[in-house]
């Protein structure tokens, strides 16, 4: 796994203004020697720059008009949705505007500061600490074995990885159904719960239990092996200056690995926190997370049934906008941290 | 590294106490911290496979093997659930979405990669952000999109939102690859006399290709992978992706989890053999792009 180049360690302290430098060079002509006239080599540089200024824009035209159709335009649209009435009348939808309505019910109701928020809030944060911490374990635990284990523990974690949301899901429900799944079971056989009672999916805490055990499963495996690849660029001297110098396994970690990786940490850390504020597939699939039962909404949860089951496309819309807004903040962080290590050299 | 089998690195001044902690420690820690690992990370691919083919499915409970080895459970997703349908689904939706976006993001990242213009970076940072908006808040507008164009319900508006939707991580990791190749190379074709669309085919293509493989394989798990749109976008039950097919095993009261786990063995399965084939070449991009759903 030594291959995966990470940017970020090697740069960490070149601080670039990426803004500027650092792009391609603007190439003068180099096709064919130039004509010796000047007239024609006038008109040569001319059509020269005039391709080099369009050609970009043509390569890039088919991405930006799928990107612009299809993500940009989606989102000025849920923005004016959130704003309006939105009612499905014959052969297409009418939306009356009623101002920010929607958002002040919103913001104003109980379930969205009671259980929605907290939801999204405490899951995510769970999440993120707990994956990160695990991933970074099993990165130190990856860098101390020899080739061999190391290759066989690095394909189960991508067989971890790979496992798509909704089947991770689906066998994380089995392990937990009530009387027939795996950890009833034994939960039962040891005394733990009462089988014949128990439903670990209709209170939030246990609910929440699980998905939080489905996402760190699905999640640290990117944690693990972003770090490995820090860990490995970490010069040995310096862990043999610390050995000499006495310190012990816990003091070389939080004296020596975290400073010199702190960038990594930074990076796993933040985009664990955007895609973990935005778990759906995960929520929706448990028994229960569907909208029958209020008391597990997550944000995006919140946002899909108020649109797609209570038919109230507008406070759908102002939810989504609400999280949309949330990620966008995380997100300038995460670029600003990107720029700031100059690790993308734009 | 290759030295370490399994052994803690030895200590330079061991005093005979810690030297003797280290290594008990090591020999009993590391193994049982890789037993754990490979328990955690492989245990509910193991379960998930095991329960597909134990004919007792339900009444398995927490045995560790299952009662039995049959095939009963896929023979019924194919017979009597339709799955053959909605994995061809699945597979024409995914190859639909890799031959655009393979297309549309090699040309994207040569103009990223490869030409300075203005507004360059403005076009890079916007493709970062777009990654991370939530997919709940593009299902609602592209929803109502999609149904005033007639598309719902149909293969083609799916794949459409689905090339969206992996282009911005296929650009940001092609531009990658782009730009590991030397632009020597490229002037060498053009003393040759070559125009800029033969030095595209003849120089360009053939030196990004491992990278336009790598990256087309992740948009095709991508496609395969998500669920929020195909299960607003499907409703007619023969036009289902073979992840939302899955759903339909689910009873009101009941789950025949027999059905259902061997759905999910043959959604999950391609999927990690594709993965552990191209994670390696996808490295650095997989740290910058939104991957994980």
């Amino acid at each position: 796994m030594s291959e995966v180049e990470f940017g970020t360690v090697k740069d960490a302290t070149v601080v670039t203004d990426t803004l500027v430098a650092g792009g391609p060079e603007e190439t003068p002509a180099r096709r064919g020697p130039l004509k010796q006239d000047t007239g024609g080599a006038e008109a040569a540089r001319r059509r020269k720059n005039l391709i080099n200024l369009t050609r970009p824009w043509l390569l890039l035209a088919p991405s930006l008009v799928v990107l612009a159709g299809l993500l940009l335009w989606p989102l000025i649209q849920v923005g004016k949705l959130s704003l309006q009435d939105y009612a499905v009348k014959f052969g297409g939808g009418v939306g009356t505007y009623t101002g920010f309505d929607h958002y002040s019910d919103l913001l104003s109701s109980s379930l969205l500061w009671k259980t929605v928020l907290p939801n999204t809030v405490f899951f995510a944060l769970a999440c993120v600490g707990l994956t990160v911490a695990l991933g970074t374990l099993v990165a130190l635990l990856l860098n101390r074995l020899g080739a061999t284990w190391r290759l066989i523990c690095s394909i189960a974690i991508l067989a971890a990885w790979a496992m798509p949301a909704v089947t991770g899901t689906y066998v994380w429900i089995w392990l937990f159904q009530p009387q027939d799944g795996m950890v009833s079971q034994i939960a039962g056989s040891i005394g733990l719960i009462d089988p014949e009672t128990t439903n670990w999916f209709t209170e939030r805490g246990p609910f929440y239990a699980i998905a939080t055990l489905n996402v760190i499963h699905h999640g640290f495996p990117f944690v693990a092996i972003t770090v490995l690849a820090g860990l490995m660029t970490i010069p040995k001297e310096l862990y043999e200056a610390g050995e000499l110098d006495g310190a012990n396994a816990w003091q070389r970690f939080w004296n020596i690995t975290v400073p010199t990786i702190k960038p990594v940490f930074l990076v796993v850390t933040i985009l664990s926190t955007i895609w973990d504020f935005k778990v759906f597939t995960q929520i929706y699939l448990q028994p229960g997370g569907d909208g029958s039962n209020e008391e597990v909404y997550n944000l995006g949860v919140f946002s899909y049934i108020q649109a797609f089951a209570k038919n109230d496309y507008g406070a759908g819309a102002a939810a989504a906008v609400l999280l949309t807004l949330l990620l966008l903040l995380i997100t300038i962080v995460y670029i600003r941290t990107l720029f700031r290590q100059g690790e993308e050299d734009l | 590294m290759t030295t370490a089998k399994l052994q803690a690195r030895p200590a330079p001044r061991p005093t005979a106490a810690s030297g003797r902690r280290t290594s008990l420690a090591s020999r009993v820690g590391l193994p049982v911290a890789v037993i754990a690992l490979l328990v955690f990370t492989l245990f509910p691919v193991y379960w998930m496979i095991s329960t597909a083919l134990d004919p007792k499915a339900i009444s398995r409970g927490s045995d560790v093997l299952p009662s039995g080895i049959s095939f009963e459970h896929f023979t019924f997703v194919f017979e009597k659930g339709n799955f053959g349908t909605y994995l061809l689904n699945s597979a024409l939706v995914g190859l639909a979405t890799i031959v655009a976006a393979a297309l549309l993001s090699l040309f994207a990242a040569i103009a990223v990669a490869r030409f300075k213009f203005r507004f360059r970076t403005s076009v890079l940072i916007m493709i970062l952000i777009v990654q991370m908006v939530p997919l709940e808040a593009l299902v609602i507008p592209l929803f109502i999109q999609m149904r005033d164009y007639e598309l719902l319900n149909s293969l083609l508006g799916l794949s459409i939102v689905y090339i969206a939707l992996s282009l911005p991580f296929a650009i940001w990791t092609l531009r990658g690859f782009v730009a590991t190749i030397p632009k020597e190379v490229e002037e060498a074709a053009y003393i040759d006399g070559a125009s800029w669309f033969r030095m595209f085919r003849s120089v360009l293509l053939p030196l990004v290709g491992p990278g336009l493989v790598a990256t087309s394989i992740f948009a095709f798990i991508t496609a395969w992978n998500e669920f929020v749109f195909a299960y607003t976008f499907m409703k007619g039950s023969d036009k289902y992706t073979a992840a939302v097919g899955i759903y339909q095993f689910f009873g009101e009261n009941s789950t025949s989890w027999g059905p259902v786990m061997a759905s999910s063995t043959l959604v999950t399965v391609p999927v990690m053999i594709f993965f552990v084939i191209v994670h390696r070449k996808l490295g650095s991009g997989l740290a910058a792009g939104a991957v994980k759903g």
